[in-house]
């Protein structure tokens, strides 16, 4: 047996480092008819803003070479209905839970973390500064380390919950956000988001997605994303969750290698609702092949 | 729903760029299959291009067998009508509402059947499920329309539908099969000989506008069945939504999945 054990914040132990990345995995309850949710470090749920949010009109989603562009907007069910109707569902089903949020406005999010405080069967509290897909809020706090600093000062302040800070890849020097965030009291980082883009529908001369860009994930983005977590798992001294194209259980090896604690599959659920799951055996399997004790030894032992 | 791989066992050009597939599937899956209902299909050795599973209607099915058809628009359609007898397939489904039952079972009202091109193989799948349980089809009538005879397609199979009491209309927008013209004229010559009477209508979305409208004028019920882009179709992308009536919200709409809250949606609730 290997020990798959994972601390991605003080006082947050996973039972293995995979988790599913916001909003690729609904609630959580819709993937319980196809396998045990349980099973997973953490699920992390669909972003949450304090008030319901409807999302964005027109084409949402379009596939592109090896990945898909969304544009859904953030739509959510708000905070209270998350609290009244999906939470409890999620702790039947012994799911360990992270929740997404963000906001319009720093007092948004500063609120929606104080109003998440102390909830039980709340394990963390992952803040989205990245969102491409929206005009308020989302990743015009990312893009500037001093905004994305002052953000998680306001929300650390509100809130006792172990945070997760979700960095942006459209940005010049996505090391400099990491630190700037980490000093200002983010418990881990985890990225990244999509990456802005954009879809032409050369027939109709017009841009496929309602919102005219959107945001890229899936395999096309991969190299990418293990750049950027090498990068970032180096020049800082929390956990790091890696996020980006992972589909398999050797895309998540290869993060854990890079300096990735834990790793969040997104766009390959769509796909097989059952891939966070098979990566968890996939994982396990492979480093007792490889005759590991600890997933921790393994963890950041890329050779250089 | 199932998740499973399996493979194709019969497949046949119905068209220049239409294909039917037909793949083996558990009784477990034939038994949940219904009119109207979909599954996402993919392949496993497509190296994630394409990316995403595609959505295709459950067109026919029987005991540990279902059929679709695909017609080839692009990297996805192309891939999947490429694949021979024997050819690996990742199946997700049934998924999707189906259209309504009890509708169909009423005998007071004619109820007719509207599919605009590709719209076919979803309508299609109520009269295959009538003829393979050998129900009656007296009252019920089929407007088919396609761009030309050539994407006319199934035809064999929709009259053997006839000897159930089936009746049957073609138009074609070249005039090459049946009359010159769309579908929808003549859903509106019908509806006024048969008022009263209920409608599914399956096809591109400016058919199915203007089946509401024409709906709306002859104060007829109708379900639309809806083929909005999706990722997941189980509920979890939010790819598909479909801006759609509702009492529950303060501002009198939703955003409804259409892969789980439809595909199969009554037509005056879409708001187009």
């Amino acid at each position: 047996m290997v020990d798959l054990k994972v601390q991605i914040a003080p006082g947050v132990v996973l039972k293995n480092p995979v988790l599913t990345a916001s909003g690729t995995f609904g609630y959580g309850r819709e993937y319980a008819p196809y396998f045990d949710i349980s099973k997973l470090g953490a699920i992390i749920s669909k972003g949450l803003s304090l008030q319901p949010k409807t999302g964005n009109p027109g084409v949402r989603i379009t596939e592109t070479a090896c990945g898909m562009l969304n544009a859904i907007g953030l739509e959510n069910i708000g905070v209270e209905r998350f609290l009244a109707d999906e939470l409890p569902i999620l702790q039947e089903l012994r799911a360990t839970v992270i929740v997404n949020i963000f906001g319009n406005n720093q007092d948004e999010y500063a609120a929606l973390a104080a109003k998440l405080d102390g909830v039980a069967g709340i394990a963390a509290l992952e803040i989205n500064i990245s969102c491409p897909n929206v005009k308020a809020g989302g990743i015009q706090f990312g893009t500037d380390p001093r905004a994305a600093a002052k953000l998680v000062a306001a929300v650390r302040k509100k809130t006792s919950s172990p945070l997760i800070t979700k960095l942006s890849p459209n940005v010049s020097d996505i090391v400099a956000v990491a630190k700037a965030v980490e000093e200002a009291g983010s418990d881990s980082l985890s990225l990244i988001n999509t990456l802005l883009g954009m879809a032409v529908d050369l027939d109709r001369k017009r841009p496929v997605l309602g919102n005219v860009t959107g945001g890229l994930s899936g395999p096309a983005i991969k190299p990418i994303a293990l750049c950027m977590v090498y990068q970032v798992a180096r020049a800082v001294s929390i956990p790091v969750i890696g996020i980006g194209g992972i589909v398999s259980v050797r895309d998540a090896l290869e993060f854990l290698l890079a300096g990735a604690t834990a790793i969040e599959v997104g766009t390959a659920s769509f796909i097989n609702p059952r891939t966070a799951g098979e990566i968890v055996t996939g994982i396990e399997n492979y480093l007792d092949d490889k005759g590991y004790n600890r997933v921790t030894d393994f963890i950041g032992s890329l050779a250089i | 729903m199932y998740l499973f791989n399996t493979e194709v066992i019969y497949k046949q050009k119905l068209s220049q760029d239409i294909y039917r597939l037909r793949l083996r599937a558990t009784k477990d899956f034939c038994r949940a299959a219904a009119p109207g209902k979909f599954v996402m299909l993919g392949t496993d050795d497509s190296f994630f291009d394409p990316l995403l599973r595609r959505p295709f209607g459950i067109c026919r099915w029987g005991e540990n067998w279902f059929e679709v058809i695909i017609k080839v628009v692009g990297k996805g359609s192309c891939q999947l009508s490429g694949l021979e007898k024997g050819a690996s397939v990742a199946v997700h489904g049934p998924l999707g509402n189906g259209y309504p039952k009890d509708e169909l079972e009423s005998e007071q009202k004619s109820l007719f059947l509207v599919a605009g091109g590709m719209g076919i193989a979803s309508i299609a799948s109520h009269l295959f499920s009538a003829l393979d349980c050998n129900q009656s089809l007296t009252g019920t009538f089929l407007l088919y329309g396609a761009a030309s005879y050539s994407e006319l397609i199934l035809l064999d199979e929709l009259t053997a539908a006839s000897a159930l009491g089936l009746k049957m209309q073609t138009i074609t927008d070249d005039g090459s099969c049946g009359c010159q013209g769309l579908v929808t004229q003549l859903l509106t010559n019908e509806l006024q000989k048969h008022p009263q009477s209920q409608v599914f209508a399956c096809g591109p979305e400016p058919m199915l506008r203007s089946v509401q409208k024409i709906l709306q004028k002859a104060e007829c019920d109708g379900f639309l069945s809806l083929e909005n882009r999706m990722a997941c179709g189980f509920g979890v992308c939010l790819g598909c939504v479909q801006t759609v009536l509702s009492k529950n919200s303060e501002t009198g709409v939703e955003m409804a999945k259409v892969c789980t809250q439809g595909p199969v949606f009554p037509a005056q609730q879409v708001v187009f």
